[in-house]
């Protein structure tokens, strides 16, 4: 635990806190530890797919700089130290979120200019004077973001002045205010409300509070708040990540501390050994896990022998396990599209995923172009697909709707005769790819395919990345959901149910053959088995499976 | 101008109507108090008819868009994150509205606003 200079005093009699320089110190340094430990919470909850990194992290970095300045200070001046800290937030501000938090550090510190301690009346005094700075730095302030929550925060601080002077009353009233705030926020942000997210960076700016009150009261700070990990849940498996150069091993260890467990050191001592650290806490016992590389694999058992008795120990060899995994589905032969004579028509067609890849070249595709939902190719990638091809006639089959634009634009950058098939799905570029006559003429051929694409109906089973309602369907995060032509349009909590209901809201028994491609994420044998399960439920129609080897997509589904 | 082809006729937007969103954009990105001209003439000309399209120059050559802001920024804020989140923010909100990239957006800082002294 961090130093905690309160809990000998009592914690009733606050009005006896005297924050100084070196109390704000732990404050700040609370605030870090605080937002650290939720730092993926406040990242899951970014909207703008910008690419400046995530608001969590921005922050944290933010505050880090910022408690950097002043970690080895010796000042016991309030407000010098606050200053300090502000200068470090200004220079080490990363991000939109990181500039605001600097900005609000610098306007609260401009209210405490050389004061000995902080007090109630000033500490409202400055998150007032932060807002004000804050709003000063943009022409137009977009509401329901932290701007908002630091604005409620500090007028609930002015509100709550009329009541008490005591700077823990204060605090514990704005920790609440800004909480309310940031559950406010989609009611500001529309685009907030579409996701159903609150502001990322409005619920950091309330971590950063929160941290100051949990520690004054003495709260742990070690346990983030939305997914607090008890033993029972933090399982080996889901803590799987990608693997970086010096995280060979995977250790974790169980184990019971001789006495309280001094987090802050305990942090420190191993981010010096590894990474991905991950502590969990439960009725006295600890689960430490962490990446080691090699050399150091036995480190964290070592360090762990000296603080408590250890109970169990598991170690992995994640190198091993990697290569295990890296086995690519859908085989390892190489993918051989069609050859193509000059003057035949050549199809481009985009694929998630190799298995799909194998079938678009069998029907005669001359060029794969990887892509699909999450990773959409660029125009460049379509156009080098098709611009060694020896022919000028070229059809591209994007397969998925996001890709289409790029796909129009591709048509044009270049000087081939090339025509866009708006296959917003798979099976509906595999129908199209059916009506490819190579020696045909374009322009038929065209109208052909496209005719094609509403012929088959396409089902998309997939899981929900966070809780959602659309269309009226309320999906909840890890739930197996269902698409019907693009729409969402069902969720389940098991895969099977998911499957049949999908077919059934398709209507599959006015069909004839149901194709389901499954994806990388499942494994062959649960594949089979609920091939097996829909083969029961529609006795009359034909039903294929094949390995698609698409991400995220459990199956894709045609019905024609 | 800035075309897209579809089945129903193609689709032509100015560099003006890019301007536009880059502008509205632009002021709302943190830290960035508002928008000057190239140069003081230009300045002065466009003070005059109140251009929404005030200190952004948008450039499209047939292939590339680029686009080039002019911006004040605040004193006291990491101008270098500043002017990168600006970057980030116009061409999030030009690529969404327009569903065509943007190749480069520089921007230039022309001036800093003081509203407070420290």
């Amino acid at each position: 635990m961090l130093s905690d200079p309160y809990t000998d005093k009592s914690t009733r009699d606050s009005t006896s806190i005297q924050i100084d320089g070196q109390a704000l110190k732990d404050l700040v340094e609370a605030s870090l530890v605080w937002l650290r430990t939720n730092q993926q919470l406040v990242n899951s909850l970014n909207v703008f797919p910008v690419p400046d990194g995530d608001t969590g992290t921005n922050m944290v970095l933010t505050m880090q700089a910022a408690f950097a300045e002043i970690e080895n200070s010796s000042e016991r001046n309030f407000g010098r130290m606050v200053h300090s800290l502000a200068h470090g937030a200004l220079m080490g501000a990363r991000g939109n979120s990181g500039v605001i938090l600097s900005q609000l550090w610098r306007g609260f510190a401009r209210a405490l200019d050389n004061v000995e301690y902080l007090d109630g009346r000033g500490f409202v005094q400055a998150l007032a004077s932060a807002r004000d700075t804050a709003y000063k730095g943009v022409v137009r302030p977009v509401e329901g973001t932290i701007l908002t929550v630091a604005k409620d925060a500090a007028a609930a601080g002015e509100h709550a002045l009329a009541e008490t002077s005591d700077l823990v009353e204060l605090l514990d009233r704005v920790v609440q205010a800004a909480d309310v705030s940031v559950q406010h926020t989609p009611q500001l942000l529309p685009v907030l409300k579409e996701a159903g997210v609150v502001d990322s960076g409005g619920k950091g700016f309330y971590f950063i509070l929160e941290g100051m009150l949990r520690h004054i009261r003495g709260q742990t700070l070690d346990v983030p708040q939305a997914i607090v990990q008890s033993l029972s849940t933090m399982n080996l498996e889901n803590v799987m990540e990608a693997i970086e150069p010096g995280q060979d091993y995977e250790v974790v260890i169980d184990f019971r501390p001789y006495e309280p467990l001094d987090l802050g050191s305990f942090y420190t001592t191993l981010e010096e050994m590894g990474t991905s650290i991950q502590v969990g806490e439960g009725d006295g016992m600890y689960r430490m896990h962490i990446h080691v590389p090699t050399e150091k694999r036995y480190e964290p058992i070592d360090y762990t022998m000296t603080l408590g008795t250890i109970t169990k120990v598991a170690m992995e060899n994640l190198v091993a396990q990697m290569e295990e995994r890296e086995t690519p589905c859908g085989g390892n032969g190489q993918i051989v599209p069609a050859v193509i004579q000059p003057g035949q028509i050549a199809v481009v067609a985009v694929s998630p995923g190799n298995g799909i890849s194998r079938v678009f070249s069998s029907l005669g595709a001359a060029a794969i172009v990887e892509g699909g939902q999450t990773m959409n190719p660029s125009t460049q990638e379509i156009i080098g697909a098709f611009e060694n091809l020896p022919t000028d006639q070229v059809i591209i089959l994007p397969n998925n709707k996001n890709i289409i634009l790029a796909a129009k634009t591709a048509a044009e950058l270049t000087v081939k005769k090339v025509a866009v098939i708006p296959s917003r799905s798979v099976p509906q570029g595999l129908a199209a790819m059916l009506r490819l006559i190579p020696d045909g003429d374009l322009d038929s051929v065209v109208e052909d395919m496209i005719a094609a694409l509403d012929e088959v109906q396409t089902c998309e089973i997939t899981i929900a990345t966070r809780d959602v309602e659309i269309d009226g369907v309320e999906v909840q995060e890890g739930q197996v959901i269902g698409l019907y032509n693009g729409k969402l349009v069902l969720s389940e909590t098991s895969l099977e149910n998911a499957c049949l209901g999908i077919l059934q809201h398709a209507g599959a028994d006015e069909y004839e053959l149901i194709t389901l491609f499954y994806g990388s994420n499942l494994p062959r044998q649960d594949a089979l088995r609920i091939a097996d399960l829909v083969r029961e439920a529609y006795p009359g129609l034909e039903i294929e499976i094949q390995e698609g080897c698409q991400p995220h997509y459990y199956f894709i589904i045609s019905i024609e | 101008m800035s075309a897209e082809n579809t089945p129903l006729g193609s689709i032509h937007v100015s560099p003006k109507a890019i301007a536009t969103i880059a502008y509205h954009a632009t002021l709302e990105s943190y830290g960035v108090v508002g928008l000057s001209s190239k140069n003081l003439v230009d300045g002065w000309a466009q003070a005059v008819v109140k251009d929404p399209t005030h200190g952004v120059h948008v450039d499209y050559d047939g292939h590339d868009i680029n686009i080039d802001l002019y911006v004040i920024i605040e004193y006291g804020t990491r101008i270098a994150s500043v002017a990168s989140s600006v970057s980030n923010t116009v061409r999030y909100h030009v690529e969404k509205a327009l569903g065509m990239p943007v190749n480069k957006i520089n921007v230039h800082v022309q001036g800093l606003r003081v509203s407070n002294y420290d």
